[in-house]
């Protein structure tokens, strides 16, 4: 449904998004991860039309942003970092002029007009300006432009930001919902909206893409060893020297009663380190297998690039 | 067509919804109302005085009198006006930001200059057409008349008008700052203006031919003595095209350069 093919895009000298290339499949809704100034808003801009790619395509259903910018634009539904609108329209009036702007014919639209108000839940503010509502009512309304033409594929900047945490909660469950029905690209810095909403997820830092695949995936092929954390009674010099002595145990590291054991990727060791523990005649008291969260993953990706270009 | 309809609907409503239209409406047509009165307020006199000798004529042309000085200045005042109405056109939706989602809509660079383009010229119709009323009144009043000058006069002011906009509007689509579009609209028209007065017409220079040809405001004086000469709307007709076009590649490599 959306293909971004070796996208570059540059601002004069800088270059913001280097040779990006992706696939987002219809109905799924991919998470787009990346630190701030990562190129995440850059390459969502070049996917809407806003502006054309230094170098490379992209394709929506099919239609290039470059040679069909109108066919793309008709697709889409796009929701900015900054949404700004004009603030002395009200808010019904913005959305029945987005959505002739986008096309709906004349006789749908003022039935996709109260559908709109319905879904995005603006029936209390519908008569309002749009400069005298509250930050969550403008996201609601950004989010009801961009649906206003019922688009097969949303592009969606930061919807959470400044938000309160209801707000996060109806914004997300909201896209939720559209699983299936729209292929949804969601860009954010906040990792739990991804785990939580995302079922694939491309990781960008400094203008590169670092990592692609499902959330599922990504946390666990990136993990090179599998964590045990430990508690255990006793003196931690010999318990560290006991565990250490495990076959497959790579290393140990504690502080105090508390140990991290790393071990190679595939095995578990978790019952060989309970044995060989309650046999050197120690107290175990806690013990549980550490999986890398998105975040690990994330910061790991982004500071292991850091690393390698020095 | 259709959006371009919409974005002039929006456009013209967002002219009387903050205060623009209002202001630059009420302001035009004070001052051209007190221009005109004291015109005519001289002309009545004038004719009094030629009434009373016989070797004088028995009248006196109304529109040299009244109109030509009348629609003469009215290219200050509109010098003066129609520059707030451009100003803001695209350099308000560049600052706050609403050119992004604009940009992202399904509709071309110049749909979205001619709809805005058209809102303000429907502005300056407006304030055109509020003239007319009392220039009904003088003919009333000054028994037989010509309509012909009056009519051409108008079509002057109309194309110089916007000549004026289209400018504006170039400008506006370049700048950020809707203050710095006003001041370099105020500049062009007046470097535009200027142009004739570079070089002495009388000094024989074909260069002085030129310039005063590209003046803005040379070309109203034909319209205005009732001559409606293809060369003065050829002119204006090629100003308004050419701005309007540009505004259009303006927005497309603002596009481009991101």
């Amino acid at each position: 449904m959306i293909k971004i093919e070796n996208v570059t895009k540059m601002y004069g000298p800088t270059v913001a998004v280097k040779d990006v290339s992706f696939e987002v499949e219809k109905g799924e809704i991919l998470g787009f991860l990346g630190p701030n100034g990562a190129g995440k808003t850059t390459t969502m801009r070049v996917i809407t039309g806003y502006f054309p790619p230094t170098l490379g395509n992209a394709y929506i259903a099919g239609h290039s942003v470059l040679d069909a910018p109108l066919e793309v634009k008709k697709r889409i539904g796009y929701v900015p970092e900054t949404p700004a609108m004009y603030d002395d329209m009200r808010v019904k009036e913005y959305i029945k002029y987005v959505g002739a702007l986008k096309g709906v014919p004349k006789t749908e639209l003022k039935e996709r007009v109260e559908r709109i108000i319905g879904t995005c839940a603006l029936e209390s503010v519908y008569t309002k300006n749009i400069g005298s509502l509250s930050k969550g009512f403008k996201q609601r309304v950004v989010l009801g432009q961009a649906l206003v033409n019922d688009p097969p594929v949303l592009i969606l900047d930061e919807p959470s930001t400044g938000l309160d945490p209801k707000q996060i909660h109806e914004i997300r469950s909201l896209i939720k919902s559209m699983e299936g029905e729209r292929t949804i690209i969601l860009s954010t810095h906040i990792l739990p909206e991804v785990s939580m909403t995302c079922s694939k997820v491309v990781i960008i830092n400094e203008g590169v893409i670092v990592a692609a695949d499902t959330t599922d995936n990504i946390g666990r092929s990136l993990t090179e060893s599998h964590q045990v954390e430990l508690t255990v009674g006793g003196d931690p010099d010999r318990v560290k020297e006991t565990v250490s002595g495990i076959a497959g145990v790579r290393n140990v590291s504690n502080s105090g009663n508390r140990f991290v054991v790393d071990s190679e990727k595939d095995g578990d060791l978790r019952a060989e380190i309970a044995r060989k523990v309650v046999e050197g005649g120690f107290d175990l008291l806690e013990m549980r297998a550490h999986s890398m969260t998105l975040e690990d993953v994330f910061l790991k990706l982004v500071t292991e690039e850091e690393g390698e270009r020095q | 067509m259709r959006n371009i309809a919409e974005i002039f609907k929006r456009e013209v409503r967002h002219y009387y919804t903050s205060p623009i239209a209002y202001v630059v409406i009420v302001i035009f047509t004070a001052v051209f109302g007190f221009l005109y009165f004291r015109n005519l307020t001289y002309y009545s006199q004038l004719s009094y005085q030629l009434m009373q000798n016989p070797y004088y004529p028995q009248r006196i042309d109304l529109v040299m009198a009244v109109f030509a000085p009348l629609f003469s200045s009215n290219s200050i005042i509109f010098l003066l006006v129609i520059p707030p109405l451009s100003m803001r056109l695209f350099a308000e939706e560049k600052k706050s930001g609403t050119i992004e989602l604009m940009f992202t809509y399904p509709v071309k660079d110049i749909q979205m200059v001619l709809g805005k383009w058209l809102a303000s010229l429907t502005i300056l119709l407006v304030m055109l057409a509020l003239s007319v009323p009392g220039v009904f009144m003088a003919f009333k009043f000054a028994g037989s008349w010509e309509w012909g000058p009056v009519l051409s006069g108008y079509l002057g002011m109309f194309l110089m008008g916007v000549s004026f906009l289209s400018l504006g509007i170039l400008i506006s689509a370049l700048s950020e700052n809707q203050i710095v579009a006003l001041i370099i609209s105020y500049g062009a028209l007046l470097a535009f203006w200027f142009l004739g007065w570079a070089i002495d017409p009388n000094s024989g220079k074909k260069m002085a031919d030129v310039l005063t040809e590209f003046s803005i405001i040379q070309h109203l004086d034909n319209f205005i003595k009732g001559v409606i000469d293809t060369r003065d709307v050829v002119y204006y007709v090629l100003f308004i095209f050419t701005c309007v076009f540009l505004t259009a590649r303006v927005l497309e490599s603002k596009r481009w350069r991101g």
